[in-house]
């Protein structure tokens, strides 16, 4: 336990104090960054970290973030550093500007200690497919669980206590997920809030810059940081920006929260269910409305292979760009088919392929009203039934994953119900862009597993206080693999 | 056996926005390559599309002009394929909702009569980079990658070359009196593809569609044209069948080769654009980019043949945009729009054809050309006029009316009465050249007007001179 398992409050506090400095922290960052054992990073920015680390001599009193390290996954731009995307075919590609979340984050003087490994180009949700291999979940010592993905490596960079924030993005629940294994703080807000800006596109009308924290107060003071309109991304919000941090000591009393029944009744794990059913006992307790509610079996059928339809086909056509001429290797070839040939065979494994072979005969024309436009209008119904429960309900709360984290090379009946339903049901937030948060919820068997909660649209101050509830009942605030807890319920 | 050409027009204008059509990078049509470039219109990954209003606004302003339905609301959507010309793999288009549809332009067709051609579709998109091939590699201009493009595609109702020809034309006047685009064929800034396909007339089946791209200039529109037209109807006359491919028109021959034989239509396999929310014009500002669209051609001509300015002339001058707002500017302060063009078209075009350069350069603005116009409404010759104009240019634009008095020039006395009681002396005073005259020596008659002028000491307008010497010299 040192600074880097703090909140930022505290390790800001010990800033303020001159406890430490921006350079140690970052020295200390940097190398628990490098003894990391668990595949975490694709690049560690050692001298640019100690550089800008040296020059931050003055506390800012009003600014939480400054002097604290954090990581970037690898899949946003970071002018002058190596950006991957955990792919072989940005093998040596140095972006020439800065997504604008590492602008600001730079503007709040945070120091970027690294950028972290991916599912290869964010596509997967495992953390294994990446070209520098699996990426592990640091609390299993013996590498035989997966820490989940695709945002894998900034997920173990918290959960290892080496950075108290690390931003990650979230096209199907690429960080709701891991943060479930890792027994962390994932936050992704609404569609529009935080810029794209810099964030490789994957299937952009799913994609969302998100984040890991500890803590739900360090995920309002990383949204308050974060959101906000930007010029350099179109889809960006012009709505006004709350406080996020403001509705962190809201009661419970009057909040009408709603459960899925057709998503609950499908996970199996009865530690996992009696864990969950504690907590909603403790939220009644508080003062909550617990609502049991319904939605059509047909559609939650029909999550994953809408998810699988529409990110695959947005995403053969978002990285159609990695053709080997204008930057990454350059493969040769005779006529231009071969050099884009050449580049794209070498530079994509089997998996990436594979989608992109999905996305693209999804959009034939043969198959399109088929596939693409029923994936449209299966979306579409999705996101209707949800905006209508959360019409009438603040949150949807819902364990995060039917399981604690897999097993490395584990298999799974991959058309059972759990599978299908309640191990992809948080893409609902990517299909209706409604803000998402999942937090600890227990320990089962020394793996943590998380609950999510699903507000509506630009409702991120409001859902942080539910979150926030919720983490008074499980008691887990600040937990990584050097803080171990036990969860209250 | 006789056929029916039909030929539909996909025309692509480019822009000459500040920015290009998704990212802010400037869009000056620089010589020098890859000065204009920013990571988008590279593809750099993270980089996103931004589109450009003034882009919309005129897209909305050449829709109106065609008399089209406008979507208020902005869709696009990506055309996909793999093409090195084609920095992200995709093109951004409006593949599913074009900003307008269902428009007309009324054009004359080969016997000058007037012939409505209906417009199917205006799009908004985005040009592609520039290849430079050489024998043994390709060079890649990202200059013009990115660069708004207006794509008007007509219904397939024209029938012959010069019809196609007259259409061109007129939707290259409403891209450059829009201001939206310099419309020059020569400089790819306007690109015309031709499809034309023959078939039997009463048929109500289309035959073999053949497309004709890059012709660079209105004049090559109509012979291309003209000549496919020929090339299938005797290859269909001998019994042949058209082959699909897509040719270029060879400007030394007069003929069409062809390029490649067409393959099936690729599979773009469309969808929305997901990097760019619809965007939702409304009423108002539709209509503001309606009403302050710059005076269009057609408006131009109607007002200047009304002001008085005859009809060839008009053409003249607004052949030339530049032209004809210099005329715009001078026409306001100029008595007569006929005498004004008159100096534009004669002297105006003849000093800038001798020093090389365009209206833009023209030292003297167009209040003193006015200024000059308006003496000759005031009774000065033609001639004294050219002579101050000419004054006025040689000397660092001397204002007019000091040109005027450095050069003596002064009036002509144009008093009928004060003539007729000089020309009737002279004609008293020499009865052998009357009678030279009434022998048919026609040459007298200008040395009786010189007499006159003599008399006069140069003061009478020798126009209204001769038209009195005339009249009287046949009552004799």
């Amino acid at each position: 336990m040192d600074y880097l398992d703090m909140g930022i409050a505290e390790i800001h506090s010990a800033l303020v104090k001159k406890e430490v400095t921006p350079l140690e922290l970052a020295r200390l960052a940097l190398q628990k960054a490098k003894e990391n054992k668990e595949n975490a990073f694709e690049y560690i920015c050692e001298a640019e970290a100690l550089e800008f680390a040296a020059t931050l001599v003055e506390p800012e009193e009003n600014n939480l973030l400054w002097g604290i390290p954090y990581a970037c996954k690898d899949n946003f731009s970071t002018k002058g550093i190596p950006t991957t995307a955990s792919s072989n075919i940005l093998e040596g590609y140095v972006p020439l500007f800065d997504a604008t979340v590492v602008k600001k984050l730079a503007e709040k003087k945070a120091v970027l200690i690294g950028k972290t490994t991916l599912d290869e180009l964010a596509m997967g949700g495992t953390g294994t497919t990446g070209h520098k291999g699996t990426t592990f979940n640091p609390y299993d010592p013996d590498h035989k669980h997966l820490i989940g993905g695709s945002s894998c490596g900034s997920a173990v960079a918290v959960a290892a206590g080496i950075v108290p924030f690390a931003i990650g993005s979230d096209t199907g629940d690429s960080v709701r997920k891991p943060a479930s294994y890792g027994g962390l703080v994932g936050m992704k807000a609404t569609w529009g809030r935080i810029s794209r800006y810099g964030l490789f596109c994957f299937a952009p009308s799913l994609d969302h810059v998100a984040y890991f924290t500890r803590s739900v107060e360090d995920s309002a003071t990383l949204l308050n940081a974060l959101a906000g309109r930007d010029e350099m991304d179109s889809t960006s919000s012009f709505q006004p920006m709350d406080n996020y941090a403001s509705g962190l000591g809201n009661e419970l009393k009057g909040k009408r929260i709603a459960i899925i029944n057709g998503i609950l009744d499908t996970i199996r794990n009865k530690k996992l269910i009696s864990a969950f059913q504690k907590s909603v006992d403790q939220l009644i307790l508080a003062g909550a409305c617990i609502d049991y509610v319904d939605f059509p079996t047909e559609l939650l059928h029909a999550i994953y292979p809408t998810y699988i339809v529409i990110s695959c086909a947005e995403a053969t056509s978002s990285n159609a760009n990695l053709d080997g001429i204008k930057f990454g290797p350059y493969r040769g070839g005779a006529t231009y088919q071969e050099v884009m040939s050449n580049a794209r065979t070498k530079g994509f494994s089997e998996l990436i392929k594979r989608r992109f072979v999905i996305g693209s005969f999804a959009l034939m024309s043969e198959n399109r009203e088929e596939l693409f436009e029923r994936a449209q209008k299966a979306r579409a119904r999705i996101v209707q039934v949800t905006n209508q429960i959360l019409a009438d309900h603040d949150a949807i709360y819902l364990p995060a994953s039917p399981s604690t984290a897999p097993v490395v090379g584990g298999s799974s009946d991959k058309l059972s119900d759990e599978r299908l339903i309640a191990d992809n049901y948080l893409q609902i937030g990517n299909f209706a862009g409604l803000p998402s948060i999942t937090l600890p919820l227990t320990m089962l068997d020394g793996y943590p597993i998380g609950v999510n909660l699903t507000g509506k649209a630009f409702d991120e101050k409001n859902l942080f206080g539910i979150a926030k509830s919720v983490e008074r009942i499980t008691g887990l605030e600040g937990l990584d693999v050097n803080v171990r807890k036990e969860a209250l319920l | 056996m006789n056929f029916e050409a039909i030929i539909g027009l996909e025309i692509h204008v480019q822009m000459k926005t500040k920015s290009k059509m998704f990212s802010a990078s400037p869009n000056s049509f620089s010589r020098m390559p890859n000065t204009e470039v920013t990571g988008f219109d590279m593809s750099f990954p993270g980089t996103m599309p931004r589109p450009n209003k003034q882009a919309i606004i005129n897209a909305i302003r050449i829709a109106n002009a065609l008399h089209m339905t406008i979507d208020p609301l902005v869709r696009f959507d990506r055309k996909n394929y793999f093409y090195p010309d084609l920095p992200k793999g995709f093109q951004i288009t409006q593949e599913f909702h074009p900003i307008g549809r269902n428009g007309y332009l009324d054009i004359l067709d080969k016997d000058g009569a007037t012939k409505r051609i209906h417009i199917e579709r205006i799009h908004l998109e985005e040009d592609t980079c520039k290849q430079i091939h050489f024998s043994d590699y390709t060079l890649l201009d990202y200059n013009r990658a990115g660069i708004p493009l207006v794509e008007i595609v007509s219904q397939p109702e024209i029938h012959s070359g010069t019809e196609a020809m007259h259409y061109v034309e007129a939707i290259r006047n409403i891209a450059v009196y829009s201001l939206t685009s310099d419309g020059k064929m020569e400089e790819g800034s306007l690109r015309v593809d031709v499809n034309v396909s023959l078939r039997p007339y009463g048929s109500t089946i289309f035959g073999t569609k053949v497309e004709i791209k890059n012709i660079n200039s209105l004049k090559h529109i109509e012979q291309a044209i003209d000549y496919e037209i020929q090339r299938q109807r005797a290859c269909l006359l001998s019994g042949g069948r058209v082959a699909q491919d897509t040719r270029r028109f060879d400007e030394s021959s007069g003929r069409t080769v062809s390029m490649r034989v067409k393959i099936p239509a690729v599979d773009y396999k469309c969808f929305p654009e997901p990097n760019i929310v619809p965007i939702r014009l409304s009423k108002e500002f539709i209509q503001e980019a309606i009403d302050s669209c710059p005076e269009l051609y057609e408006a131009k001509k109607t007002r200047y043949i009304e002001a008085g300015l005859p009809s060839i002339d008009a053409d003249i001058i607004l052949s030339n945009l530049d032209m004809s707002l210099y005329f715009d500017e001078a026409l306001k302060k100029c008595k007569s729009a006929k005498t004004l063009g008159n100096f534009m078209i004669v002297e105006v075009n003849a000093y800038l054809n001798r020093k090389g350069i365009g209206i833009k350069d023209y030292p003297l603005d167009p209040i003193a050309l006015a200024e000059i116009a308006n003496y000759q409404e005031e009774g000065y010759t033609h001639k004294q006029c050219v002579e101050i104009l000419s004054y006025c240019l040689e000397n660092a634009c001397t204002p007019p009316a000091d040109a005027k008095r450095a050069l003596h020039i002064e009036m002509h006395d144009s008093d009928e009465n004060a003539v007729l009681e000089l020309v009737t002396q002279v004609l008293n005073d020499n009865p052998q050249s009357v009678a030279d005259f009434k022998s048919g020596k026609d040459r007298a008659i200008g040395f009786l007007i010189g007499q006159v002028m003599k008399k006069a000491k140069g003061k009478f307008n020798p126009a209204v001179v001769a038209k009195i010497m005339n009249t009287e010299i046949q009552k004799r």
